[in-house]
């Protein structure tokens, strides 16, 4: 009995699944790929297995985490191309590590997200405003946002801290859309959305992005405490 | 157009994924130009369709031929469409993203009647010619099957052709025309008058209806080209065992109303409900061998990784050797936790004693039909299910810990009285009263049972053919009834709107003419029909109005035995004076033995030849 915990990629073709659509995709993977899971008791026997993040609908990633665990000793490389023959187009497992017992959970150990966004600008928005817009934005101390909290209620939040870095492309050519790298940060395993970053901007400076759901969201790099 | 529904589209609707194409074992092939394109079209949402086992088998079956290239298109929910709409792009095939009207065929499954304004929504938003007349060379053919295919006629306006019964056989036979009059370079009637001589194709056009000046009943239904047979005979194959069925089916990345394989063990029913048109019109009784279903089965877990198979028919308790099948299947998916389940069991205690021993239930709910609630009346329809079966069977049930019944009746029966409406209150009482025998140490803490009723449909080709409806104020007086007649707080009563059921029994038992209140309510924007939230009955009464048609013709009227139906031209095996004497047995509520234990002549083994069932 081990646990097994893999990096992987999602890309365009399945941007679009939800976090449980997910979760049946990875369970399903696993039993074509033959591999032999563990499964909790009871009546409704679930794999025993997770993900670091819930990734959101239409976000695109070259890194995200999942553990799992299996019955057998299974070698890493194995699991790693058998899991690839049978995920589709779309998902793809980069790399995979047998873990040694008491491995602490990946949930509890990401520390940041390195976030690259392609937003439209509001019509009457020029890049040097908008380079004036984040500069400024990025020396508040304290960045009030209504924010869900873990028992679902609304509370008033600083989410200043959660923000690491916000940078703002131009892209070649388009003088409506940018490029945002963006790098947040997790603290106590809660960080902020970039969508919702966006959004804080937007109400403190009159509107500079059009934030909706045809922002494209891709995660370039999610980092870990431990060294993967 | 694919890159732009992907970044500018779907990103504002629900359920995104569902509108891709994209699947495991969903078929991609390379077009070219004299490649058949064939759009599988469900009339309901992606989540319903997906459920659906023919188009399952369709799919598979159409893309094993390597000139054609089957794809599905459902109806897009509410904001696809109108996203659409808004950007002015037609409705796609979802694999290659094809607009609908650049397919060689475009096949409807017609699985409810309430379905049928997405019928015609759906060419709409496909930008092919609504009416079948009025269509263009190289516009697709619109064809159409499943059971409310066995009465085609209120669609016939907008279907170039029907498929009546099994179209596994026949839809080859159609393909291989096709490829013959592409050769020819020839019209579109040229195809029509080919196909029309296939056994079991019918297509509307090549027939002329007359109807009685005074009584609006049909005079006379006849071919008018030589090629249209007089009658349709239903297609069934006779060895099911060796019949197509695909080892890989499309595996949803949402979830399905029904979330796993469905695996059909056998075809038909012997049981003989008379209000029950699958019992009729897929006779004869077909099963699969134990170790084809096995073997299948094995094939389909390996290609899905689905967690659950469902083995289905009619009545699964029926298959003559369920108890191994579920024996078999239990041991071998046991490890890799694979569940069985049995949809649609009979009531009785052998059912409770399965469902115990292959499932993962949380003893949470249990579903039975007794539908209806004196023994009288179930004998006027023939379930053959005693009040003695359906107390044991939840006696049994509550002994295993379950706390959860809810049983399903119809109202609005033939001969139906006050005492039958009681009845119903009167066995969810006499269940309650089961629950209470058990020890209290040993049954569920809670008990609930819920009564639940639905409005009778009368369906073509049913002994009940012939009898009206009940007008929705009747239903509602019956509901109410009912209500009243409930003493105890552990059972609680459900009801299906009786509006979506008077509309379906208008299109059950409709004819041709109400092609033009179909016409009429699609350009007031009916569809959805069977989402309480999207059914506008006031909609569909202007449409009547202003078609000149009045439905309560069709849905509530008593027809006599010797007036013409509108389906009387297809013969589906089992013969009109076997209803007709099903219908008169009814009245006096005499039952009719269950197929195996004695032939009752339906007619189904004259209807083809060498055919002989339970054999």
């Amino acid at each position: 009995m081990s646990k097994i915990q893999y990096q992987f990629k999602r890309s365009t073709p399945l941007r679009f699944l939800s976090h449980l659509d997910q979760q049946r995709l990875f369970q399903r993977a696993f039993r074509r790929a033959n591999l032999p899971i563990e499964y909790s008791q009871g009546f409704n026997p679930h794999p025993k297995m997770s993900f670091a993040l819930a990734m959101s609908v239409g976000l695109t990633s070259d890194c995200e985490y999942g553990e799992v665990n299996v019955s057998e000793d299974l070698n890493s490389d194995e699991f790693l191309a058998r899991m690839n023959a049978a995920l589709p187009n779309g998902l793809q497992i980069v790399n995979a590590k047998v873990c040694e017992e008491g491995t602490s959970s990946l949930s509890s150990s990401i520390e940041k997200s390195y976030y690259l966004l392609k937003v439209k600008l509001v019509p009457e928005m020029s890049f040097l405003r908008l380079d004036e817009i984040i500069k400024s934005y990025l020396e508040l101390t304290d960045i009030k946002m209504e924010k869900r909290n873990k028992k679902g209620k609304m509370v008033e939040k600083n989410i200043r801290p959660f923000i690491e870095s916000i940078a703002v492309y131009q892209l070649d050519g388009e003088s409506d859309r940018v490029n945002i790298e963006m790098t947040l940060t997790y603290i106590d395993q809660q960080c902020v959305k970039p969508e919702r970053v966006l959004e804080s901007i937007n109400s403190l400076y009159g509107g500079a992005f059009i934030v909706d759901p045809t922002i494209e969201c891709h995660r370039q790099k999610l980092l870990l405490k431990a060294d993967f | 157009m694919n890159n732009y529904i992907e970044k500018n589209i779907l990103p504002l609707v629900t359920k995104p994924i569902t509108y891709l194409g994209n699947e495991v074992n969903a078929v991609h092939k390379t077009p070219h130009e004299k490649m058949i394109r064939f759009a599988f079209a469900f009339p309901d949402t992606y989540e319903v369709g997906m459920s659906h086992l023919g188009m399952k088998i369709l799919y598979g079956l159409l893309n094993e031929e390597a000139d054609i290239w089957c794809e599905r298109v459902f109806a897009p929910w509410v904001d696809m469409e109108e996203q659409l709409i808004k950007n002015n792009l037609p409705l796609y095939g979802l694999e290659s993203m094809m607009p609908l009207n650049e397919y060689d065929f475009v096949g409807f499954t017609l699985q409810y009647e309430m379905s049928f304004s997405n019928v015609l929504n759906m060419l709409k938003l496909g930008h092919i010619t609504l009416e079948a007349k009025e269509r263009q060379e190289g516009e697709p053919f619109v064809i159409a099957g499943g059971p409310c295919a066995y009465n085609p006629e209120p669609l016939s306006d907008f279907i170039d052709f029907y498929v009546i019964g099994e179209g596994e056989e026949v839809i080859l036979k159609i393909m291989e025309s096709y490829r013959r009059w592409k050769k020819t370079n020839g019209k579109r009637i040229d195809f029509l008058r080919m196909v029309a001589e296939i056994e079991g194709v019918y297509v509307p056009a090549f027939y002329e209806v007359t109807y009685d000046d005074a009584t609006g009943v049909i005079k006379s239904f006849l071919p008018i080209v030589e090629e249209a047979p007089k009658t349709i005979r239903k297609q069934f194959i006779n060895d099911l065992d060796a019949s197509y069925f695909p080892e890989k089916i499309v595996v949803s990345y949402t979830e399905t109303v029904h979330d796993r394989i469905s695996y059909e063990i056998f075809r038909g029913c012997g049981r003989g409900c008379r209000f029950c048109q699958a019992g009729m019109i897929y006779r004869p009784t077909r099963e699969k061998t134990v170790s084809t279903i096995q073997s299948k089965i094995r094939a389909l877990v390996d290609a899905t990784g689905y967690d659950e198979v469902s083995l289905s028919s009619l009545s699964t308790g029926d298959y003559s050797e369920i108890e191994t099948l579920i024996k078999n299947l239990v041991d071998e998916y046991e490890d890799q936790k694979v569940s069985i389940s049995l949809p649609s069991l009979r009531i009785d205690s052998l059912s409770i004693e399965m469902l115990e021993e292959i499932q993962k239930v949380r003893k949470a709910g249990l579903t039975l039909a007794p539908e209806a609630g004196t023994q009288r009346m179930r004998d006027v329809i023939n379930k053959g299910v005693t009040e003695e079966n359906l107390l044991d069977t939840v006696h049994t049930a509550f002994e295993k810990g379950w706390g959860h019944v809810k049983l399903y009746f119809m109202i609005g029966l033939p001969g139906e009285t006050d005492e039958d409406i009681e009845g119903i209150a009167d066995l969810g009482q006499k269940t309650v009263d089961e629950y209470m025998k058990i020890d209290k140490e040993q049954r569920n803490k809670s008990l609930k049972v819920v009564l639940s009723t639905s409005s009778f449909v009368p369906k073509p080709f049913t002994p009940f053919q012939w009898m009206g409806q009940n007008t929705q104020e009747e239903f509602k007086k019956k509901q109410r009834q009912l209500k009243a007649s409930i003493k105890d707080r552990k059972i609680s009563y459900s009801w299906h709107d009786s509006g979506v059921s008077f509309l379906e029994a208008v299109f059950a038992r409709g004819d041709r003419r109400l092609g033009q209140v179909l016409k009429k309510a699609n350009e007031k924007g009916c569809r959805f029909d069977g989402w309480g939230e999207h059914f506008q009955l006031e909609k569909w009464n202007e449409a009547f109005a202003e078609a000149g048609i009045d439905p309560e013709f069709y849905a509530l009227r008593n027809r006599d035995y010797d007036e013409m139906l509108p389906w009387d031209f297809i013969d589906t095996g089992v013969k009109k004076e076997f209803l007709k004497a099903e219908a008169l047995k009814a009245l006096e509520a005499l039952t009719t033995p269950y197929c195996p234990e004695n032939c009752s002549n339906c007619g189904i083994m004259e209807f083809k030849k060498g055919w002989k069932c339970h054999v």
